[in-house]
Order: structure tokens, then sequence, then C-alpha cells
């Protein structure tokens, strides 16, 4: 994913590095950006099925 | 069989469930880069399908490791995590860093995307420091092509003493020319980046103590150490014993004392300045309207001369019109007076009564402050159409790279009241929750800092819900909501500078790479604003409903009622009628639901501009939610935590005061 705020890119693994210690212990359903400590939800499991739709869609097109 | 015929024969897949190593002395290619630059793709065009994939000890890091055909085949070619710069900040950072200190690596391939070769040159330079033959790879060369972007990588291979190959590892372009330059190894490039002397004096004191052994070169060591490096630090002591690391580390303090801002951020400066002059004449970028409208967007943004007033037309059309007039004006007219005081509210009073429940249960569920009357209707018809509104102004502000060049702007004015322009993050998140932006000011470097942001949040920076309610409330006349952003601003200055002032400590610097600015687009959005949404809802909610709730038990127990007796006296001090005392009430537990309370009472018509304007005053400046009181009480301790709160309680309550006063005086 990427930082809205910085524009980097990072993955899950490091989400969960920059949240260490945190006392809402994921509770917030927010993602950290390890860079800069930017913020953004958690995008919702209905916006994952549609990419992953959108996706499985463009392969079955490709092939 | 022995190992790399096994892994031919079991493929990349099995390869890395059977948790094969590589031979301990095999010597190394690696490949270095950002992320999303196509390295992996490079990676997989070099080695095709003999691939191992690991991961790297003690860590969850995936590294891939695999064979070229074409090359030697005992050299390994490693797929290292994505970094930025040579001072680790992620695990990944730290795993690509610790792979670069193996005595077996024979070349360093750094791959950039040739479109933002500026922003990526920087990590060249750090790593032909580190004293590793570097071979820079342009890779996504077609793509810059097509942008108009020409690098002239003979000049820029000169230029750094490197050798320079065009590459596009989708389609293979220049694959064939890299692997021959690898073939031999690539040839050391003596350039190096001076960062003043200060620094370069501490560097020679330093590298002079460590030994000439190391794989990194001690002048890259010396560097990172400066920079406050701890595992080049856990290294150092490793290796020359805690003696001589103790003189190391005094003279790291003392170049640091010298200078008047970090070494981090002097190296960075001129890690860009000799980019720069490394590429002046070597790229040539197209001279398109489009780059040069960008250009002059990112200077109106970053002057603050041009720069404040586009903030106020920001906020104007954003969160005035945008927020205030259509999303707390017509949308919660619509939704509040169409939908659920003609539809939904009589209709679920007729089922409720239609069960014939228990009168205490009835007035849970569709008293005057039931949880569907009251908790649900605050929720849906008040603050949803109010965040949805505001979600969709930030996430566009967010999509366009506009935020970064905000925290530029601003960080003049924010060193006044103690705080630089990373307090710009803290700050702009607290307009969606000022829970979670208490959460976030660990980001801040100083105690001094977080604490001054912590007493800002808890004060004067209201909630995206309380924020828009507010904005609804006076949108309808100009000079109250003048009054109400003077007051608060006012306050929030003030309350910083007097911090500021009080609390001792030094200034941080404040200094980060601009991303590009963009066009935002529709669909992310509408992504960002929907995410944003459901994460909300999903807060506030339950909070809502637990809030008619404790209501409920405070009115059968005469707690509620005994309350608003004791707030009486205050309302009546700040010139307001008695039933507003019900709205701050609902603000102990949530500001955004007081501001809703407001907003309730604001449509029977009992309040004048003048009371309105002092209530928007009092209830923004007012006590935190419960949320934020328990993360500021777990970030900042409890003493801390109970003097903000009552300096923030009497701060609202003495403002509100002066505010009625100075407004009646007025005749306002």
């Amino acid at each position: 994913m990427k930082c809205s705020f910085c524009q980097r890119e990072f993955n899950d693994e490091q989400v969960k590095d920059a949240c260490q210690g945190c006392p809402s212990g994921g509770g917030c359903h927010m993602v950290k950006c390890p860079y800069c400590g930017y913020e953004s939800p958690r995008e919702p499991g209905l916006i994952k099925k549609i990419r992953s739709f959108l996706k499985a869609n463009d392969r079955e097109k490709k092939s | 069989m022995n190992k790399d015929t096994f892994l031919k024969l079991i493929g990349a897949a099995n390869a890395s469930e059977s948790g094969i190593e590589p031979k301990a002395d095999a010597p190394l290619i690696l490949l270095v880069g950002n992320p999303n630059v196509g390295k992996s793709a490079l990676f997989n065009k070099l080695t095709g399908q003999y691939v191992t994939v690991s991961n790297y000890p003690g860590t969850t890091v995936e590294v891939s490791h695999g064979h070229c055909q074409e090359l030697d085949r005992d050299i390994e070619i490693v797929d290292t995590p994505g970094m930025y710069s040579l001072l680790p900040i992620t695990d990944e950072e730290r795993v690509a860093s610790d792979i670069l200190y193996s005595p077996q690596v024979r070349a360093v391939v750094h791959v950039v995307d040739a479109k933002n070769i500026d922003r990526m040159l920087g990590l060249t330079l750090q790593l032909i420091e580190t004293g590793r033959p570097v071979v820079l790879a342009l890779n996504m060369i077609d793509e810059a092509r097509t942008l108009g972007i020409a690098i002239d990588h003979a000049t820029l291979s000169g230029r750094l003493g490197i050798p320079v190959i065009p590459t596009v590892s989708i389609t293979g372009e220049g694959i064939s020319k890299l692997i021959a330059q690898l073939k031999t190894p690539p040839p050391l490039s003596m350039i190096r980046t001076e960062c003043g002397s200060i620094i370069e004096q501490g560097i020679i004191a330093i590298a002079s103590l460590m030994s000439p052994a190391s794989p990194i070169s001690p002048r890259t060591r010396a560097t990172l150490l400066l920079q406050s490096d701890l595992r080049e630090q856990e290294r150092l002591v490793k290796e020359v014993g805690e003696q001589t690391a103790s003189t190391i580390l005094d003279i790291v303090a003392s170049t640091k004392a010298k200078l008047n801002h970090s070494p981090h951020y002097y190296v960075t400066l001129s890690l860009r300045t000799h980019t720069g002059q490394i590429l002046e004449g070597c790229v040539s970028l197209p001279n398109r309207a489009p780059a040069r409208v960008r250009n002059f967007l990112n200077r109106i943004c970053t002057q603050p001369l041009t720069g404040y007033p586009l903030v106020f037309i920001v906020l104007y059309f954003g969160l005035y019109k945008f927020v205030g007039q259509f999303g707390a004006g017509t949308c919660v007219n619509f939704l509040e007076d169409s939908v659920f005081r003609t539809h939904f509210i009589p209709w679920v009073i007729r089922l409720v009564d239609a069960t014939h429940l228990w009168a205490p249960i009835r007035d849970l569920m569709v008293g005057e402050y039931g949880i569907l009357t009251l908790g649900v209707r605050y929720a849906i018809a008040i603050i949803f159409p109010i965040v949805g509104a505001f979600f969709l102004f930030f996430a566009t502000l967010e999509d366009s790279g506009y935020l970064p060049r905000l925290a530029l702007l601003v960080d003049r004015g924010f060193k006044r009241i103690g705080l630089n322009g990373r307090a710009v993050i803290p700050m702009v998140l607290g307009f969606g929750c000022d829970t979670m932006a208490t959460l976030v000011t660990r980001t801040l470097e100083t105690t001094r800092e977080r604490l001054i942001c912590t007493i800002l949040l808890a004060l004067a920076i209201p909630c995206s819900a309380q924020l828009g309610v507010i904005i609804g409330l006076l949108s309808g006349q100009g000079a109250a909501l003048a009054i109400w952003a003077f007051v608060v601003t006012g306050v929030m200055l003030l309350t910083g500078w007097l911090a500021a002032k009080l609390l001792p400590g030094e200034q941080p610097m404040f200094y980060m790479e601009l991303p590009p600015l963009r066009l935002p687009t529709i669909g992310n959005v509408l992504i960002k604003t929907y995410s944003r949404m459901v994460w909300y809802f999903r807060e506030i909610l339950p909070m809502f409903i637990i809030a008619s709730v404790l209501i409920w038990i405070g009115q059968i127990t005469g707690l509620f009622q005994l309350l608003i007796k004791n707030l009486i006296p205050v309302i009546r001090a700040l010139g307001l009628p008695d039933e507003s005392a019900v709205a701050f009430l609902f603000g102990f537990f949530r500001r955004d639901y007081g501001a809703a309370g407001l907003y309730d009472l604001q449509k029977t018509g009992v309040m004048t501009a003048h009371q309105l304007t002092v209530a928007a005053i009092t209830l923004t400046l007012f006590l935190p939610c419960i949320a934020q009181f328990l993360v500021m009480q777990k970030e900042r301790g409890t003493k801390v935590t109970l003097w903000i709160s009552f300096g923030v309680l009497v701060t609202a309550f003495s403002v509100g005061y002066l505010s009625h006063i100075v407004l009646t005086w007025m005749h306002f």
C-alpha cells in the first residue's frame, strides 16, 4: 500500500512494526505508515472483494 | 545430486518450502532499490525459475535468491527488500542494509525508476560510498521515454564513475547488457558526497578509529553513526570493543553539538544537492504544459505569499461551502426532516408502541433520549452526511499531494507554537478523530512537541463531525462563523505560544521529500472516503448507543437531572438557554454528540446568533471525549492528563464567558 501523505510504499508486515506498542492493539482499524506516521483507515472487506473480483476478471480476459 | 541441481528440479515454490539456503561462501550480486521500481521483475528476468525464497533469519522478511544461467553458476543473485535509504527505518530496510554488509557481495545493482531518477539517485550515491562496485539500472526507461524524459546515460555514467544501463524488466530490454556488465566485477567509483566541514571532520575522526577490514567503507559507517543508526552502533561495539566505541560515540556527540540541525538533515540536503549537480544537463524533462502547471502550482502551494491565501480558498470552498452548506445544510436537512422525522421516527415509535413494552424500556428505545430516536438519529441523520462530505473533501486533498505542501508552508508558523511542519500530520488527523491523532503524536520527535500537540488537540482541534456541525450551525450567519473561527484559532495560537514559552526543550527540524502533485482520481477518492466512513461508523455508532443508554440510566436514577441542574448556573453565566445544558452534558461523552445536540436545539429556534456563537466556541474548546481522555492518560500519564483536562475545562468556560461579555458589549 501507499502512504497518502509521503507516498512511500509499505506492506502489512511493516504496518505491524509501525504499530508496535500502541495501546489500541489494532482495534483502531487504521494503517500507519512506517516512514512518516500518517494513518489511513484499513481498506474495508467489500473494497478488497471488489478488487480481487476485478483482478480475476482481468486475468480471465487476458487468458 | 548437488543442491543447485535439486533446486532446478523442484522449482521456486517448492524451494521456498524446502528451507534450503545458498552456499555460505557464494559470491553475491545484490539487486537494491525502492519498492515498486521493477526490481523483482528484473530479478525474475535474470534468474528465470532458478529461485529460492526464504525468510531472512530472525525476521518475517522474505528474500529471494537465485542463479543466472549466463553468469558463473556459483554466483547468487539476491533480490533485497525495498529500501529508500541506507539509514533503515523498517525491518525490510534493515534486512536490505544487513545484506549489504555481507563480505561475499561482488556487485550491487541499484534499480531505479527512470521516471523518478532525481528522487532515487541519492541512494545510488550512498551505495557508491559503501565501497561496493555499483551498477545503475535505469529501469522502466520505456515509460520515461513515453513521458518525454530523456536521460543521457553515457554522461551520467561518466559523472558517477559506474556503469549505467537503461533497462525494461518486463520486455527484457537492456538485460543482456546488464548481464555482460556483471560478468566481471564492475569498476569502483571514488565519487563522494561532501556534507559540510563539521560533518566531514567528524567522519574522518570516526573513520580513523574503525576497522578498515569492514566490508562497508568506514566513511559510510561513520555517516550512519552520525545519523544515530542504532544497528550501526551495535555492530561498532561488537567490532571495536566498548572502550573504542565509547570514544567514537563521544566524537558523534561532539560533532552533533557543533551543528545547528541534526546530521541527518545535512546528509539528506547534501545528497539532494549532489544529485541535482550530477543530473544537471543529463536529464531533460518535457517542457509540456502539465509539467509547467505542476511546477507553478507547487510554488503557489509552498510560498507564504500565495500559500496562505490558497489555504483560505481551500477552507472556504472545501469546508464552508461543501461540508458546511452542502453536507451540514442540504443533506442533513433532507435526512433529518424528510426521512427521519417524517417517516423513520413515527414508524419506529408505532412499532415499539405496538409491542407494549415496559415504559422504561420503551423510553430506552424511542423516548426523548432513546437509542433509536436520539443515538441512531444523531449518527445517521446528522453525523453521516457531515462526515461523508468532510471525508470526501479530505480524500481529495490527500490524493492531490497537497498535505505535505501544507506541512512545509506552516512549518515556520508552527515553530512559534513549539511545533514544526511534522505536527501537521496529527493536527490534520485530529480533524478526522482527535483520539487517533493523540496516538499519532508519538511520531513527533521530542516529548515537548508531543505534549504541546496533545494539549492543542484536546483544546482547539474539533473532529470532523463537530467541525461540520458547527460550520453548518453558523453558516447562515457569516459574522458568527468568523467570530468563532477567530476565537478558536486565537486560543490555539495563544495556548501553543504560551506552552512553547513555558515548556523547556529544543526545537527539532522538519524536512521531507515532497511527493509530486497529482490530479486526484475519482476511484481513489471514493475508496478513501468509503474506508474512512466505515471506520468512523464503527467508532461512533456504539458510542452513541452507549451514550443513550447512560442517559437513560441517568434519567431513571435521577443523576441526569442532577447534573443538568448543576450545569445550569454555568450555562446561564454564558448567556445560554437552560436547554443547552443537555448538549454540554452530551459533549462529555463525545464532542460531536454534543455538537449534534446543539444542532437539534438550534432547529427549535430557541437560540440567537449571539448564543449560538458562544455555545459553539465553548463546545469546540470543551473537554475531549472519553476515548480521547483514556488515550491521553495512556500516552501522557494520569497526572498530565488531569492537568490538561482541568486546563481545557477552565479555558473553555472562561473563553465562552469572555466571548459572551464582549459580544454583549458589541451588541452582537
